[in-house]
């Protein structure tokens, strides 16, 4: 008994100063972009309150109402398609492979370069090297396809982090889990489907919430790449509130495009966790 | 006696430096590129004024330096910013300080203090900046492609298309542009705006006195027509395509403004280019898209104007702004008789008679996104449906700044 | 049976090393296009396939010592090293603990849940809402300095590491503390004694990402330490890019020396994800 209160008070003293940490430095500040979302404010100098006008406009804005349309739409289909190539990436380099070390380090290399390289080179490789190749149209240019050309890139650059989170999931599954599927003659797509996915789901789990919530704020590849062109085809919601933003002069307007964007993904990502956390457990 | 000794020199010490300590002024300026020239004022300053420190910051990303600077309330006391929609939002915060009584406006190109006047969202009476240096935008052309095929200067729009044709005919391509970077679609935009629309059209679509549909019709339909001389699918293509292509002659023009000339000139040092005002109207009297590329603007917190003035005499000293401008090939605001880079030889004339008007896009909000509008219309080529848009859009995005406006013409 | 298993384990795996050695094209042209752009001069930049791809006319090295220069590099590097390594070690502390406290309690205790769920929902703030009102708090507290931009990094990076670590630890039996417990060890020294160490590869991760998110960010350093004249490597940088124009090589160049350290770091911390203690722990 004494030894639980130890333990309850112990964990007390650990989580209250850091989340009043977390409070002052996240919450507060989000507090105040939300009454901000009730002006015209343009961040600075003078403003005057508007009410629920930011926040009528925002459902009758199409830009907007677009924009999150694009939003979804790719980081659906990244967050599936990174989520499977980096855990085929992640068994690979975590097998009895040669040059283990040389593989991983140059697989990691696209996520350390830096936004204005990974721009220009792929807007050179779409722009010029792929249509010297096909024949057809640059990517970038089409309203069909430039959405594509986006996932691609983002894709390229975040499967080496989601890859090195399943790597130290992998670390997780004892040696002789294996063995003794070795001697029930699971191998395979067997041994991974029965074995080793069971016992990394709360990586995939990890994996699946980073993933969405990284392609949901997707900015920096549309900057790099399209600048929310062409046709206004690409616009993500980050690029509407960071450009109109802290750019232009709606400051408020965005500040309310944010909390909504906000309540969307928490949402979202609760929901995920919780149906996935239900997954784990019965696994 | 020692410690007596001790502190009379001290007192000493205090008095003097007390006497000497100069007033501090600090000036952030938002064009990095040209921090070397403002480093060289900056020292040139500090030798010969010895009762006025001055420093000068030319940070990158400027503008979000300043704008975080202003929430901090941490005001510089100088700014050098452009011609454009923040120095109207500057202003309209009233952070800027009306210097009318400023003597140094006297020399400055009636032009362009008409133009910084009418950035003002609401025209109150003041002066809130001192015109630097200006830009000038219109048509850079390959002078020895034109050269060699004895081609001249269009005059007028129709002469500017047979021109177009005649360089397709001679299998050279006509322009090249950058579309893929959205900003690029207001250089001809503007260009042609500034030649066929009123300079005021905004302010008189705020008043309702009349619309975008009506006004820019004209130059939308022209805008258009020059794709046709552009390269396949200019919709692929950066900025940085497009200098690149025409500093190495795949291109004999390229609507831009002189601002692009550097970036074209480190691909290809030896490009022979020079410029003309872009000819927008059938007839052939023109005006220069030229817009304030750098003005200094004393901020209102600023607590010794007299020696904020004494900065700005020294910055307008004609031999500095020569400096300034062999430095950064622009365009002075000062009346005088400055040596220009020849590359604007083609412009010389309107900016020498003052026959020039504003970027069009100054007036624009930048969150309305007019270069992603005109860029979807150049895709999808319906004149009447962008600019419908563009007017209901107009009102939406400065409904404040109209009611505000509206006010304001009502008390006065 | 059990020798054949473990000779086959010595075997390397070469049809995936083959297949990985194949996927590296996808990295390393990117890369060499990076390189060779690094050593170019602007005039040698075209927009033709054929060149562009060309060796550059010398291999000098002229391209990292101006972009050396002109970054102030050493000192920029020594700025951006401190910051990331400051910012790790008390994201791999702070963070741990919180993920510890959670972890063990989330399935007992209301608090813990809504603690775990508020803090992992604090990654889905965009950023452009709280960037200015926390220029203003950050002022207000006199943290506009590299401090500031530490406890901010500290509380961005909180809500990932807390999900990472949460979720490392379900895979960690709680019968190993219990063991300790029962030998009469505080919760405290349970923690730092057995549970911190067991958790290395976590560790090793979380370094790992939350650096390369520092090391590479612009906009904090810019926003909250803006005018005070204090350089990190990703502010240097910008000098690269004016308004109208763009020094891609001394950009690329910069951009090759700053991947550099990151690259390095990475391939010692991927040594501690594998060879973790876990496996042998467990057993």
């Amino acid at each position: 008994m004494k030894s639980q209160n130890e333990r309850k008070r112990t964990f007390m003293m650990i989580a209250v100063p850091i989340l009043l940490l977390f409070f002052c430095f996240n919450t507060v500040p989000l507090i105040r972009g939300f009454i901000y979302s009730f002006t015209n404010f343009r961040g600075y100098g003078k403003f005057d309150w508007v009410g629920w006008r930011n926040y009528i406009d925002l459902f009758t804005d199409t830009r907007v109402g677009n924009s999150y349309w694009f939003t979804f739409k790719l980081a659906l289909v990244a967050t599936i398609l990174i989520n499977i190539l980096s855990l085929i990436m992640a068994l690979a380099l975590n097998s009895k492979i040669r040059f283990k070390s040389f593989l991983r380090g140059m697989y990691f290399i696209p996520n350390i370069l830096g936004a204005l390289v990974v721009g220009y080179i792929f807007s050179y490789i779409f722009t010029y090297i792929l249509p010297a190749i096909t024949h057809a149209a640059s990517m970038l240019a089409s309203q069909t396809w430039a959405w594509l050309a986006i996932v691609i890139v983002c894709a390229w650059q975040s499967i080496a982090m989601n890859t090195l989170i399943y790597i130290s999931g992998l670390q997780t599954v004892p040696e002789d889990v294996y063995e003794a599927a070795a001697l029930d003659g699971a191998t395979g797509w067997n041994r991974f489907r029965y074995i080793t996915f069971p016992l990394i789901m709360p990586f995939f789990t990890i994996n699946m919430v980073l993933c969405m919530k990284n392609n949901l704020m997707v900015f920096d590849q549309i900057m790099a790449l399209t600048k929310g062109g062409p046709a206004q085809s690409t616009e993500s919601i980050s690029f509407l509130i960071y450009n109109n933003g802290m750019n232009g002069g709606q400051f408020g307007f965005q500040s309310a495009n944010a909390v909504i964007f906000f309540i969307v993904i928490v949402i979202i990502s609760v929901l995920q966790l919780k149906y996935l956390n239900k997954k784990e457990e019965q696994l | 006696m020692r410690r007596i000794l001790l502190g009379l020199a001290l007192v000493l010490c205090l008095c003097v430096s007390a006497m000497a300590a100069p007033v501090e002024i600090e000036l952030v300026q938002y064009k990095p590129e040209a921090f070397r020239t403002f480093d060289a004022l900056a020292e040139k300053f500090n030798k010969t004024h010895p009762n006025i420190h001055l420093t000068i910051s030319s940070p990158n990303e400027p503008i979000t330096i300043l704008k975080t600077r202003f929430i901090r309330e941490n005001y510089p006391d100088i700014i050098g910013i452009g011609g454009d929609v923040n120095y109207s939002n500057f202003q309209d915060a009233e952070l800027l300080a009306d210097i009318s009584d400023y003597k140094g406006l006297a020399n400055i190109k009636k032009a362009y203090l008409d133009i910084i006047d009418g950035l003002k969202f609401v025209p109150v009476p003041g002066v809130f900046g001192v015109p630097y240096m200006a830009n000038a935008a219109g048509v850079l052309y390959n002078k020895d492609i034109f050269d060699a095929h004895g081609w001249k200067i269009p005059e007028s729009w129709p002469e500017f298309m047979k021109l177009c044709e005649d360089i397709k005919a001679a299998g050279i391509r006509p322009m090249f542009f950058g579309y893929k970077d959205t900003w690029t679609t207001l250089a001809p935009w503007n260009a042609l705006a500034v030649d066929i629309a009123p300079a005021d059209v905004c302010q008189r679509v705020n008043l309702g006195e009349t619309t975008f549909s009506k006004e820019y019709k004209e130059v939308a339909d022209k805008t258009f027509a020059l794709l046709k001389y552009a390269e396949e699918g200019p919709f692929a293509y950066s900025y940085n395509d497009a200098c690149t292509a025409f500093a190495r002659g795949e291109a004999a023009m390229y609507v831009i403004g002189n601002y692009a000339i550097p970036q074209i000139l480190s691909v290809n040092p030896k490009l022979n280019i020079d410029s003309f005002t872009m000819p927008g109207r059938d007839d052939t009297n023109h005006t220069l898209n030229s817009g304030v590329d750098i003005m200094f603007c004393v901020m209102d917190s600023c607590p010794n104007k007299e020696a904020a003035y004494e900065v700005l005499d020294f910055l307008l000293d004609p031999e500095n702004i020569q400096a300034y401008v062999d430095e950064q090939n622009s365009v002075p605001c000062q009346t005088g008789n400055f040596k220009l880079t020849p590359m604007l030889d083609g412009m010389r004339k309107y900016i020498d008679a003052g026959k020039m008007a504003d970027y069009h896009d100054h007036h624009y909000p930048s969150e309305m996104a007019v270069d992603a509008q005109i860029q979807t219309y150049l895709i999808h080529g319906d004149a009447k449906a962008f600019l419908a848009k563009f007017d209901t859009d107009w009102i939406r995005y400065n409904r404040d700044i109209i009611a505000k406006l509206k006010k304001y013409m009502a008390e006065h | 049976m059990a020798n054949e298993s473990i000779i086959a384990r010595e075997k390397f795996n070469w049809p995936v090393t083959i297949l990985l050695l194949l996927g590296l094209f996808t990295v390393l042209f990117p890369l060499y296009m990076t390189v060779i752009i690094a050593f170019k001069q602007p005039s040698e930049m075209t927009n033709d396939v054929i060149s562009l791809l060309s060796f550059p006319e010398s291999w000098s090295l002229e391209n990292f010592r101006e972009a050396m220069r002109v970054t102030d590099f050493w000192r920029s590097l020594f700025n951006s090293f401190l910051i990331t390594a400051v910012t790790m070690v008390c994201a791999i502390v702070i963070h741990s603990l919180m993920g510890y406290a959670v972890a063990r309690n989330m399935n007992t205790s209301k608090f813990y849940r809504f603690s775990y769920f508020y803090v992992v929902s604090g990654m889905f703030v965009p950023f452009a809402i709280l960037m200015m009102p926390l220029v203003k708090q950050t002022a207000q507290l006199h943290i506009d300095n590299m401090f500031g931009v530490i406890v901010l990094y500290v509380v961005f990076y909180m809500p990932m590491n807390v999900l990472l670590y949460a979720g490392y630890l379900k895979n960690i039996p709680i019968a190993l503390e219990e063991a300790a417990h029962v030998d009469g060890a505080s919760t405290w020294v349970t923690y730092w004694k057995i549970i911190f160490p067991l958790m290395w590869p976590m560790h090793a991760t979380v370094a790992v990402l939350t650096a390369l998110g520092t090391w590479n960010d612009v906009m904090t350093p810019l926003v909250i330490m803006s005018g005070s004249g204090v350089n990190t490597l990703p502010l240097a940088q910008l000098n690269f890019q004016t308004q109208f124009g763009t020094n891609y090589n001394l950009a690329f160049a910069s951009y090759l020396l700053a991947l550099l350290p990151m690259l390095i770091f990475y391939l010692v911390a991927q040594k501690q994800i594998i060879n973790g203690v876990i496996n042998g722990a467990v057993k």
